[in-house]
């Protein structure tokens, strides 16, 4: 009980008065200000176009904010370069929207190249891909390239691949979108071990029944805005 | 350990990837560097030639008569006086005969029941072997020939301007293709790793945000640089070796090889070109890759 009061004050994600504009104009987040705590796991919510994407590729450095300043970890991301930036992005693992997974090469491939950038050993990396594919349903999937696999299995795949190198920051664009029940249920019950272990996780997604029943946080983007911070959900 | 595993996995991907690309830089490369060495060759060779030549350049001048001690003393001294020298030698007609008669090795049986003494006696001065010393060689032998009881002077002087121009020709070729060695080899270079680079691109901005440093990025494409310089450079010089070799059986008739020694480059020689072509493909691909991982 006393640890999860100090993990509490401690923050991961720290964005502060965050403006982004795209060129030709187009703002797609407006001033927004919110704090993630370590070890917490919270929800992102908005209609399409809200900008929860934008929000997420400014928390991994994809995109720069236009104005406003983003810690994660303690690292101002608008100076962090090279070794630095790299070092983050490997404790960081994102699982995107478009998946940006390499169609010619097989699923156990796509996974490992998380783990192997910080050079992990092929045996630790063959049996954590494994563990992997087997916990996401995707177990006789291994050999596949993935540009063969249904949108649902590459879904999980991303997942995996953002989960693989057991990073301390998970961001999730919509990673139940293409999901059944059973499988959504799956990569739910995968995150929250995660989240048991540690991690930090913020998921953006529409889907309601993924935090209807827990008692996470959830902010919800209208327009580039945030709402309002509901520490349990509207709809509940 | 890993790491080595991982970057040369990743070395056996891009050479799977573009081999076409790959093998058509690998040619461009040995190309560019037989052309350079084989110039390279020419001129190593001239210049020993020179070298060798200049160590014969002596002017001759054929006497009226056999000297006398006295008149050996005078034409010393009037040799003298107008420019130190490294050596004078005198040469009697006998000695000019057996000289002849050994020169003509084989055929020396057409020299049978001709007189010992139908050649003329002479002066051979061994000039001093400096440039100042060198360029006066003209002067020096109309001087000589002006001395009397002097018939003619003989000098290799205007074969050695010849040839002296000749290999100056041929070092600006060497260095022409230098150039183009230096220039093709980190263009041909640079230009295939845009190339996989292109065709990569997605793989390689993935890599970027899992986390990838830009070493794990790089070492790859450095080492096919490295490669490309290691392979292009040997083979162009075991091309060059078996050129040489036909040359040297084709075109050297015994009589010219006494006097042109054709010999392939040193082991110092080869050393230097395949370390700067690996040099040079590896700056090519650093400069590419550099411009990659910034952007
Ligand atoms: N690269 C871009 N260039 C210009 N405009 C962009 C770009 N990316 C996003 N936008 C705009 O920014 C706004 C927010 O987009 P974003 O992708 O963040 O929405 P989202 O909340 O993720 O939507 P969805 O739920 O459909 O994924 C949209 O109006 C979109 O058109
Ligand atoms: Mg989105």
């Amino acid at each position: 009980m006393k640890k999860r009061v100090q993990r509490k004050v401690e923050p991961m994600i720290e964005v502060i008065k965050v403006t982004k504009t795209y060129p030709h104009d187009i703002t797609a987040l407006h001033e927004i200000s919110l704090t993630v705590n370590k070890g917490e796991m919270c929800f992102l919510i908005g209609r399409s176009g809200a900008g929860k994407t934008t929000l997420l590729k400014l928390l991994c450095n994809m995109e720069q904010a236009t104005r406003g300043l983003i810690e994660v970890a303690g690292q101002e991301m608008n100076l962090l370069r090279g070794r630095k930036l790299s070092q983050l992005r490997q404790q960081m693992g994102v699982a995107y929207q478009d998946f940006k997974l390499l169609p010619e090469r097989t699923a156990a491939e796509n996974i490992a190249i998380s783990m192997e950038v910080s050079y992990k050993k092929p045996q630790v990396i063959r049996d954590r891909v494994c563990s992997l594919l087997d916990q996401l349903g995707l177990a006789d999937k291994y050999d596949t390239l993935t540009g063969e696999l249904s949108h649902g299995e590459q879904q999980r795949v991303t997942l995996a691949r953002a989960i693989a190198n057991s990073p301390s920051i998970i961001l999730g664009d919509e990673p139940t979108g293409n999901l059944d029940a059973a499988s959504t249920e799956r990569v739910m019950r995968l995150l929250s071990n995660c989240n048991k272990a540690g991690a930090t996780i913020l998921i953006a997604t529409h889907d309601e029944t993924i935090f209807r029943e827990g008692s996470h946080r959830v902010l919800e983007i209208a327009d580039g805005r945030l709402e309002g911070i509901a520490a349990f959900p509207t709809t509940l | 350990m890993n790491f080595l595993f991982t970057v040369l996995r990743q070395l056996g991907r891009n050479l799977r990837q573009t081999w076409g690309v790959q093998i058509m830089t690998l040619l461009t490369v040995t190309l560019s560097l037989l052309i350079f060495s084989f110039f390279y060759l020419v001129y190593t060779n001239v210049v020993n030639l020179g070298d060798r030549l200049s160590e014969d350049i002596r002017l001759i001048a054929y006497l009226d008569e056999e000297p006398n001690l006295e008149l050996r003393k005078q034409l010393e001294r009037k040799i003298i006086q107008f420019d130190d020298v490294e050596e004078i030698n005198f040469i009697t007609r006998e000695q000019a005969y057996d000289r002849f008669k050994a020169q003509l090795g084989e055929n020396a049986t057409v020299l049978d029941g001709m007189p010992k003494n139908f050649l003329s006696p002479s002066v051979e001065v061994v000039p001093v072997k400096t440039l100042g010393h060198l360029n006066r060689l003209k002067d020096f032998s109309s001087y000589l020939s002006k001395i009397n009881g002097i018939q003619k002077v003989q000098s290799g002087q205007e074969w050695v301007e010849k040839f002296n121009a000749t290999s100056q020709l041929i070092t600006i070729v060497v260095i022409a293709s230098g150039a183009l060695l230096i220039l093709t080899t980190i263009f041909m270079v640079a230009f295939t790793i845009r190339l996989t680079i292109l065709g990569r691109h997605d793989e390689l901005e993935l890599l970027k945000l899992v986390g990838a440093t830009n070493s794990y990025i790089r070492t790859p494409f450095m080492l096919e640089g490295i490669l490309h310089g290691l392979l292009g450079s040997s083979i162009g010089l075991g091309a060059l070796y078996v050129l040489f070799l036909w040359i040297k059986t084709h075109f050297t008739t015994p009589g010219f090889m006494t006097m042109f020694d054709f010999t392939f480059l040193g082991p110092w020689g080869m050393a230097m070109i395949i370390l700067s072509s690996i040099f040079l493909c590896t700056l090519g691909s650093w400069a590419t890759m550099q411009r990659f991982v910034k952007g």
